[in-house]
């Protein structure tokens, strides 16, 4: 057995534990309302007797009954409650580990999956978990013992159909096994039928234009239409299971029913029995001892879907990110200045491609510029990625005022340095919400200097509620240089004394760029800052230049 | 109720599955049923009058349960998911109809989560809802008529409990959980919104340290849907009890009357409680429909609401001649905002050249979003070959012109599959050229997987320069006779740029060019400029 499936086997049975701890006041009143049940049985089949052989009716019998159906309806609304709270208290702490596993993660988690894939992770995976506590774990408990109490109340009445229902009854987990054979992969390739139409979908949704435009949007309806139907087909081969499971157990209950109706029926006819009441006693039992057994068949797909979340969850990263992010006393550098330095860096992101970055070296001096040129692919992202601490080198050492930056916590690496991206993200909601993402405790004093600094300020002014106008996802409503000034504004909130830019104009027309660089140079002001860049304007940014090659350096040393 | 009748109204073309599958439903039920029945005459029969019913029926009824739930399920199930799998694609369908602008102010996420979890909240609407309350209606006549044979005034009460706990609690329980819905469903969303606003936007996240933040909001969203979902099981609960305890007065009431008549007492017994167990799950159905209520209006509301640009009820053919013309156009995105543009006239002859000049917020892509019939003026006209656009059909103009736009989108696929967008048909010696003609050819021959390179969320395994000149080259791939490039060299550096204009002039033989810039190089051979300002164009010296 491979090591990933031993993992996925120790979390489900961490997870199994953790959940029978919740399920047992469940179980608890599961047991308590079939014992009210076989109360409720007895008097049905006693009331039933006495009108069969003395043709006369039992309030006494009739009232108990009438009692313990009010108590069972209430015992099935706790039974009902605990279930629901066992599952949202198991899926509430799931979704926290899961969450806080991919936020640590990072960025580096983009390079290989899409966000809908991890999205559906967090949301779907989780949600599907629902049903293994609160329906599965307590059905599992309630299996063997729910059965078995109605098994020994049928003993009291007649041992042989006692011995009946039991035989009967083991058929079912038999039959069960015997259909859940691949059942397991059958539940993988559902989900993973699943991710894929969401992850197809939000990303043709999020490029709808183009599709539409290029007139293209009935072949994606089409596309569509194939991963529908391919999770329809995946969905339609777990239920096929569950169903034969379920089939099994009515099966099961039929041969019990059948047979003892057809026993009763002879022996009241041939004499042999005389206590009819026995004989009703027994057969409207029968429904009540497969009910728990149903339950369980029911949720056999539950387990299912556990069994495939496992492997996901297991899948992911591990570790989790500090609480509320404490200012800590860190191996940091006073706001004045921070050297960084590359010492024979190398970093692969796919072999396939070759190194990014392939024995790089080069010292960006505290307070001073430095701009990393070259052709698209260079390595020049990969750069700033590392400084960024989205991944770490594959060798060789990078330095912050000569710390290496492995050793410097996530927290305090954030704290030293602002990034503006090729692209920002922005967010829906308010320009102001927007600017604010990057200190969330800036005032809005902060906030309009901010703007000021980045020449937002303008074009805010021009808009009918300013900095409350609304933003669409993905910046709707903003033209690039617009977005671009929205990136500035935050890195102006965040006042780190480490300036990274990476390709900060490159959607950019020169006019806009050139006005947009200005608004860098005035945030540069006093910080060390590292510019990737292509863009000839950018290089008259000022300060020094190395070229990158492939990975290398090409040239070095040209004071501007 | 109206939104749920809708979607049942899309499904008309699953009629017949949906029926089948109803029918085998019933066939199972009945046959329930009758398996308990038989059995109670079973026992009366033997002890009362000393005769046995037919054993062989009561085996016949034993197979045909087991065999039609079967069926039943296999049935309404694989018929529930053709009707989901159908309404997915006509979600899509009608979002692209009214998404040619982009999503707007809408979330891709809140978008996902309509067509994922609403489009599967509504697959109770027939498992759940119709095909129990179709078992219903035949249990409520059988049990009426069965006991009302010899027992009217039996047969009434029951009747009345039975209707009470198949029909009127799950029409109580229907409309007291309508607001319960409506949370469930906007809940759902919201989470998944927050969590993909978390993950799509990692790299800020962790730039900025909003770990803490993004993990309380995907907490608190959380936290509101628990919410909604504890609400809507608190009151399934109450429905499921409900039902039960009528069940359980049924069942009393026959044990009392059994007095009087003790044999149909034991069958009436057996038949009541086989009856109630079918429907028992109908007041909990009722909570759901009200989420699935929900979900559909959720549905209907993003994939057949308002069409702003709608096609005219008979669009003109399309002329053969591709002239683009602005006359007198006025435009402005948004009421509140200043005109874009007002007044502008220009032309774009057939076969011609021409730059479009003009500063940032000029309103240079709104020329092009006008040209595609992304929006229409509100005053003036645009004519495409001399045909008025507002009489065109949009998909036939679009089909004309080919737009690199700023937010020109990379998908999630391969090289090949990201240019073919443009060109389903085209073959790989097409797509190479296009490459060339972008200036990318060069660097997809490095990549070891070629034209089956995977280009990664947005194209995020590329450059910024890259996945520019990758959408260049889809956009030069297009069989369009009308390209609107709109700076298609921004990111590019210096030199690129130049070899860019000069294969454009080759590349681009014959077809209508708009290029839509801030500056010109130099290199490009142009007809006529244009220079965009005040909300008017100006002819400049080419």
């Amino acid at each position: 057995m491979n090591e990933a499936k031993q993992a996925t086997k120790t979390w489900l049975r961490r997870q199994t534990a953790l959940a029978r701890r919740s399920a047992a006041p469940v179980a608890f009143m599961g047991l308590l309302g079939i014992t009210l049940a076989i109360g409720q049985t007895a008097c049905a089949a006693a009331a039933l007797e006495s009108a069969l052989v003395r043709r006369a009716a039992r309030l006494d019998v009739l009232l108990t009954f009438s009692a313990l159906a009010c108590l069972r309806a209430g015992l099935a609304i706790l039974a009902d409650r605990a279930a629901v709270t066992a599952g949202s208290a198991s899926r509430r702490r799931l979704r926290d580990e899961v969450m806080r596993a991919l936020l640590a993660a990072g960025p580096s988690l983009l390079h290989r999956r899409h966000s809908a894939e991890l999205a559906s992770i967090c949301i779907d995976r989780v949600e599907a978990l629902d049903g293994f506590f609160a329906r599965w774990v307590p059905a599992s408990l309630l299996a063997v013992s729910g059965p078995a109490l109605i098994a020994v109340a049928v003993l009291v009445a007649d041992p042989l159909a006692s011995l009946a229902l039991v035989a009967s009854g083991l058929l079912v987990p038999m039959a069960m096994a015997l259909a859940g054979v691949g059942a397991g992969l059958a539940s993988r390739r559902q989900f993973a039928a699943l991710t894929r139409l969401q992850a197809r979908f939000l990303d043709r949704v999020r490029g709808i234009s183009t599709i539409v435009l290029a007139g293209r949007a009935e072949d994606e309806a089409r596309a569509l239409a194939a991963a529908s139907a391919e999770l329809r087909v995946r969905t339609m081969r777990v239920l096929r299971i569950a169903f034969l499971s379920s089939t099994a157990l009515d099966c099961a209950m039929a041969v019990a029913l059948v047979g003892l109706a057809l026993h009763y029926g002879h022996a009241l006819l041939d004499g042999r029995m005389t206590r009819p009441g026995r004989a009703l006693f027994v057969l409207l039992l029968v429904p009540e001892f497969f009910a728990p057994l149903r339950s369980f068949a029911a949720a056999y797909q539950d387990r299912l879907h556990a069994e495939g979340a496992a492997e996901a969850l297991v899948g992911l990263p591990a570790g989790a990110i500090a609480e509320a992010l404490p200012a800590l006393p860190v191996r940091t550098v006073e706001a004045r200045g921070v050297t960084v330095g590359f010492e024979n860096v190398r970093l692969t992101w796919d072999a396939a491609r070759g190194p990014a970055l392939d024995g790089l070296s080069f010292r960006a001096p505290a307070g001073e510029t430095l701009v990393i040129a070259g052709p698209s692919g260079a390595g020049k992202s990969t750069v700033l990625e590392i400084l960024l601490g989205f991944v770490r080198p594959d060798e060789g050492r990078v330095t912050l005022n000569g710390a290496d930056i492995v050793t410097i916590v996530p927290q305090a690496l954030m704290r030293m340095t602002a990034w503006i991206g090729q692209r920002p993200v922005l967010f829906a909601g308010t320009l102001r919400e927007n600017i604010r993402f990057a200190c969330p405790e800036a005032t809005d004093e902060d906030i309009e200097q901010a703007t000021r600094a980045a020449r937002l300020d303008g074009f805010a002014a021009a808009l009918p509620n300013g900095l409350d106008t609304m933003v669409g996802e993905g910046g709707y409503g903003l033209s690039g240089g617009q977005a671009q000034r929205v990136a500035i504004a935050r890195a102006f909130l965040k006042n780190a004394p480490l300036l990274l830019l990476d390709e900060p104009t490159a959607h950019l027309d020169p006019a806009t760029e050139a006005e947009v660089l200005d608004s860098l140079r005035r945030l540069a002001l006093g910080r060390t800052v590292i510019l990737a860049s292509h863009s000839a304007a950018a290089h008259d940014f000022g300060g020094r230049r190395i070229d990158l090659r492939a990975g290398r350096l090409a040239a070095a040393d040209r004071a501007a | 109720m109206k939104p749920l009748l809708r979607i049942l109204f899309l499904w008309r073309q699953r009629a017949f599955s949906l029926a089948l599958g109803v029918i085998v439903s019933l066939a199972a039920v009945g046959c329930g049923v009758a398996l308990l029945t038989q059995s109670g005459a079973l026992i009366a029969g033997a002890l009362l009058s000393g005769t046995m019913a037919a054993s062989w029926l009561l085996r016949l009824l034993g197979v045909g349960r087991v065999v039609l739930r079967y069926f039943e399920r296999l049935a309404t199930h694989a018929a529930t998911f053709r009707a989901l799998a159908d309404l997915r694609v006509w979600f899509f369908r009608g979002l692209a109809g009214r998404a040619a602008g982009g999503l707007g102010f809408r979330r891709a996420g809140d978008m996902l989560s309509r067509l994922v979890n609403d489009v599967e909240a509504l697959d109770g609407l027939y498992l759940r809802m119709m095909v129990p309350l179709a078992a219903a209606l035949l249990l409520l006549t059988t049990l009426v008529v069965l006991i009302g044979w010899r027992d009217p005034a039996l047969a009434v009460l029951e009747g009345v409990l039975f209707a009470a706990s198949s029909l009127l609690l799950p029409g109580i329980a229907f409309r007291a959980a309508t607001g319960d819905g409506a949370r469930l469903t906007a809940a759902a969303a919201k989470l998944r919104v927050a969590a993909l606003d978390a993950l799509t936007g990692l790299r800020e996240v962790r730039a900025f340290g909003a770990e803490g933040r993004m993990l309380a909001t995907v907490q608190a969203r959380q936290a509101a849907l628990l919410a909604a979902q504890h609400e809507v099981a608190r009151r399934s609960a109450w429905a499921s009890a409900g039902s039960f305890l009528c069940a359980q007065a049924a069942i009393l009431a026959v044990l009392i009357a059994a007095s009087a008549e003790p044999s149909r007492g034991v069958i009436a017994l057996f038949l009541t409680i086989a009856a109630f167990e079918a429907v028992a799950g109908l007041p909990r159905a009722g909570v759901l429909a009200s989420h699935a209520a929900a979900a559909a209006r959720r549905v209907l509301e993003a994939a057949a609401g308002a069409h702003p640009e709608a096609d005219p009820p008979r669009p003109v053919p399309l002329p053969q001649a591709t002239g683009l013309r602005f006359e007198a156009v006025r435009f402005t995105w948004q009421p509140d905002r200043p005109a874009v543009f007002d007044g502008l006239t220009l032309e774009v002859p057939q076969g011609a050249r021409v730059a479009i000049l003009g500063p940032s917020g000029a309103g240079k892509s709104t020329l092009a979003a006008l040209a595609l019939k992304v929006a229409l003026p509100q005053s003036g006209r645009v004519l495409l070959g001399g045909a008025d656009l507002a009489t065109l059909a949009a998909a036939d103009v679009r089909s004309r012109i080919a737009w690199l736009s700023q937010a020109t989108h990379l998908f999630d696929d391969t090289i090949r599959a990201n240019l073919r967008l443009a060109r389903p048909d085209a073959d790989d010696a097409a797509l190479w050229a296009a490459l060339q003609a972008a200036q990318l050819a060069e660097f997809v021959g490095t990549l070891p997987d070629g034209l089956d390179t995977w280009v990664g969320e947005a194209g995020a395994r590329f450059s910024g320069g890259q996945g520019r000149r990758l959408a260049l080259a889809r956009t030069l791939l297009s069989p369009a006779p009308v390209l609107i490039l709109d700076e298609p060299c921004a990111g590019l550096d210096a030199l690129t740029e130049r070899a860019f204009f000069a294969t454009l002039n080759d590349a681009a033989e014959g077809r209508t060019i708009l290029l839509i810039a801030h500056r010109l190089t130099g290199v490009e051979r142009l007809d006529r400029i244009w220079r965009l300002s005040g909300g008017r164009a100006v002819a400049a010296a080419a």
